[in-house]
């Protein structure tokens, strides 16, 4: 009785099982109600991130037989989220590659598909298409590249009577931080939200410090060398320790955004990836901010040079896609010039890169106009943020962890870099 | 079928055991208790059951999630022995179980007694100290860090008003991260231990109190002699949950510090996640749930040996 009981339940959950198995994998291409063909494309934020529906909308324009359904995703999850999808089965035709290194995983594991004739035919300066090369194979095209700058708030420079400087060393920046605080103080300069406006703020991220050092030294960051971070902490923790930025422990446990710092003008100058240009506008447009800004080249080691570090977005066509022709379609689409065009619209900086583009770009409503600020839209050389290895996210773990040790004043900066070596060494490089 | 109720099979059959109409009666009434586990059964078999269960085996792998996993025998459980990470993260979690085991026993049994007598609003106190609990673990981090604050946070301007000249950074300091992450994590829990243990007070005999005050018992004999044992029962299952909830604590840890500053709170619910979920290596992962595993159960055998013998 009890026996033939418990076999029942196993075959109903045998049945279940199947059931479920069953609707996972459908192989025809998805058509939506009104006859167009669906092309599924995931994206994080798409609220706070305009570039998608600009494109989105102009790819619809130009072909009015498809219906792109975006598939949203929460940004902090989004690798995370798109790893699980894949391991699924799931069959979202396009795939947005946040970052590099998440891109070289998919790659690897075999969910992407191949489309290294797209990247072979890829028009003249798309930049950051080597960062997709896996063997002399492509999975994805870069539609967007970023890079660092230095923002900086015109309103606050002119009250206090300074010059914005178009190019800066370390050395000049971490000195005007400090000049441009005590100066806000003894002038009695209080914005809206917060205690007092600092010289500059810096975002907690260890990229801020490790990938600068790197792209600027010529350091290589899976190296499990990292002496030549060295100069670069000590201009970080010479501004942090002048109270000329916002401290690292208050900015990490408070949670404070980049975003806020800037936009309540609590600080003057922020270095920033270009993505933040998009944001800025969109906030002036709805009349959330009304800061006058502009931006300048990234500081540098030394006068004269030109070396700043960014990171490409990109588009992947899953392997499992139901809509795998009108997928790939799209992907050369937006690394092509309307796709630029679209993502340019909206203060985004395309990988695609010409004199007409840049010209469209600074035609935007809000850009800034003056020559600094053009010419810092027009970088040297943008390193790769961070190397592509097997290694990658351990050592990129390693050392966020030991960066937030020498920022919070935890340990000494020269034992925090022994530690970094040590560890990747012991950890990752030997294992 | 929906008058029927869910008796125990035979119990209160009025006719004679072994007839015909007996036996179909029982198996009746097996089906319907059977039915109404089926859907919980089944959500626990699918969703619980299966993956747990595939973790004994997919800990001996090294699996990506997406291509064939690959048997590697013992390899996994090897690096587990020479893994810093791994070590970081099994002391913090004792760290961890080590404080907030003790002080939310201490705390909330405390909070129960103190609300276990007559007195004015005494419902509106239960309330607000079961308020923590129902309260999103991510509001609670959020606000706590503010507290916590080593500049400007309510707590290190108490303590400094207090004469203390040097207060702790609280979680940006790799020292008194854990202790800031015990004290919010005794904070939220207390409410509800509070209230199993108040239940457990209602079940105290008043008598066993007249009894003792007859025998000139003082307040703490009664407590020691009279409250403690009977509330053995109670105790016991409040340590289990506690024990188990600890150490697989990752919510809190994870929205408060993300286990910093450095690795200073990394535990280890936090590193199976990491390992499995973000770097994709499910087979190291579930090894290490396997070892969390074993932990949590020698542990909970360890107090229910220790019961059995205090009951005997």
């Amino acid at each position: 009785m009890r026996r033939r009981t418990i076999k029942g339940l196993a075959v109903t959950a045998t049945g279940a099982l199947l059931i479920a198995g069953c609707s996972g994998g459908e192989g025809e291409s998805a058509t939506a109600a009104d006859g167009r063909t669906a092309l599924t494309v995931s994206v994080w934020n798409i609220e706070g991130t305009p570039e998608f529906n600009a494109e989105f909308d102009a790819y619809e324009e130009a072909n009015p037989d498809i219906d792109i359904q975006p598939v949203d995703i929460l940004a902090d999850d989004y690798p995370e989220k798109v790893t699980a999808m894949l391991a699924g089965g799931d069959t979202t035709d396009v795939l947005t590659m946040k970052n590099v290194v998440d891109y070289a995983r998919y790659a690897s594991r075999g969910q992407l598909q191949d489309i290294t004739e797209l990247a072979e035919s890829a028009p003249e300066g798309l930049e950051g298409l080597d960062a997709f090369d896996q063997d002399g194979k492509y999975f994805a095209l870069p539609y967007r590249q970023d890079f660092w700058a230095l923002y900086y708030n015109k309103g606050l420079f002119e009250e206090l009577g300074l010059e914005v400087p178009a190019e800066l060393t370390w050395e000049e920046y971490a000195d005007l931080a400090k000049q441009i605080t005590e100066e806000a103080a003894a002038a009695g300069i209080t914005p809206a939200e917060g205690e007092k406006v600092y010289g500059t703020y810096h975002q907690i991220w260890r990229s801020l410090v490790h990938a600068t050092a790197a792209a600027q030294t010529g350091g290589d960051q899976l190296s499990g060398e990292y002496e030549f971070f060295e100069p670069y902490y000590e201009w970080a923790l010479d501004v942090q320790d002048a109270g000329a930025t916002l401290d690292f422990a208050t900015a990490n446990s408070q949670q404070v955004t980049y975003r806020t710092m800037f936009t309540t003008e609590q600080a003057a100058m922020l270095p920033m990836g270009s993505w933040f240009i998009g944001a800025l506008l969109q906030s002036k447009a709805a009349g959330e901010s009304d800061v006058d800004w502009g931006i300048a080249k990234l500081p540098q080691a030394s006068a004269g040079e030109d070396v700043t570090f960014g990171s490409p977005t990109a588009f992947a066509v899953n392997k499992n896609a139901r809509s795998a022709d009108a997928a790939a379609d799209f992907v050369e689409w937006a690394a092509g010039p309307e796709g630029a065009k679209a993502v340019a619209s909206v203060g985004a900086t395309p990988a695609l890169q010409s004199e007409e583009i840049t010209e469209a770009f600074f035609a935007l409503d809000g850009m800034p106009q003056d020559e600094t600020s053009k010419a810092a839209f027009e970088p040297g050389e943008v390193a790769l943020e961070m190397p592509v290895s097997e290694h990658t996210s351990d050592i990129d773990q390693i050392l966020m962890e030991e960066h937030e040790l020498i920022m919070t004043g935890s340990v000494p900066l020269e034992e925090g870099i022994a530690e970094m070596n040590r560890r990747v060494q012991d950890e990752v490089l030997s294992r | 079928m929906a008058t029927a109720t869910a008796t125990p099979a035979g119990t209160r059959s009025k006719k004679p055991a072994g007839t015909y109409s007996n036996k179909r009666q029982v198996r009746r009434n097996t089906l319907i208790g059977w039915s109404f586990l089926l859907p919980n059964f089944l959500g626990f078999a699918l969703l619980t059951l299966v993956p747990v269960v595939a973790t004994f085996g997919i800990a001996f792998t090294e699996w990506d999630s997406y291509s064939t996993p690959e048997f590697l025998g013992l390899d996994n459980f090897e690096r587990l022995l020479t893994d810093n990470n791994f070590r970081t993260a099994l002391l913090n979690t004792l760290y961890y179980a080590a404080g907030h085991i003790p002080i939310t026993l201490a705390v909330s049994l405390g909070l129960a007694l103190l609300l276990n007598r007559k007195l004015r609003g005494v419902n509106f106190f239960r309330t607000a100290a079961f308020f923590p609990y129902i309260t999103s673990i991510v509001a609670v981090a959020v606000v706590w860090n503010m507290l916590f604050n080593p500049s400007q946070g309510p707590v290190n301007q108490l303590l400094t008003g207090l004469g203390i000249d040097n207060p702790p950074g609280w979680t940006s300091s790799p020292q008194w991260a854990m202790p800031a992450v015990i004290i919010t994590s005794v904070w939220r829990d207390m409410g509800y231990y509070m209230i199993l243990f108040l239940a457990g007070l209602q079940t105290v005999p008043p008598e066993l109190y007249e009894a003792a005050k007859m025998d000139g018992a003082n307040a703490w004999q009664r407590f020691r002699n009279v409250t403690l044992p009977s509330l053995r029962p109670t105790t016991f299952f409040v340590l289990m949950m506690l024990t188990i909830g600890s150490f697989k604590v990752f919510d809190l840890i994870v929205v408060m510090t993300d286990g910093g500053p450095g690795r200073s709170t990394l535990v280890l619910s936090q590193l199976i996640y990491r390992e499995g979920i973000v770097n994709g290596r499910f087979g190291y992962s579930s090894a290490i749930s396997l070892v969390l595993f074993v932990l949590v159960l020698g542990v909970s055998i360890l107090q229910y040996r220790r019961n059995q013998k205090l009951e005997a």
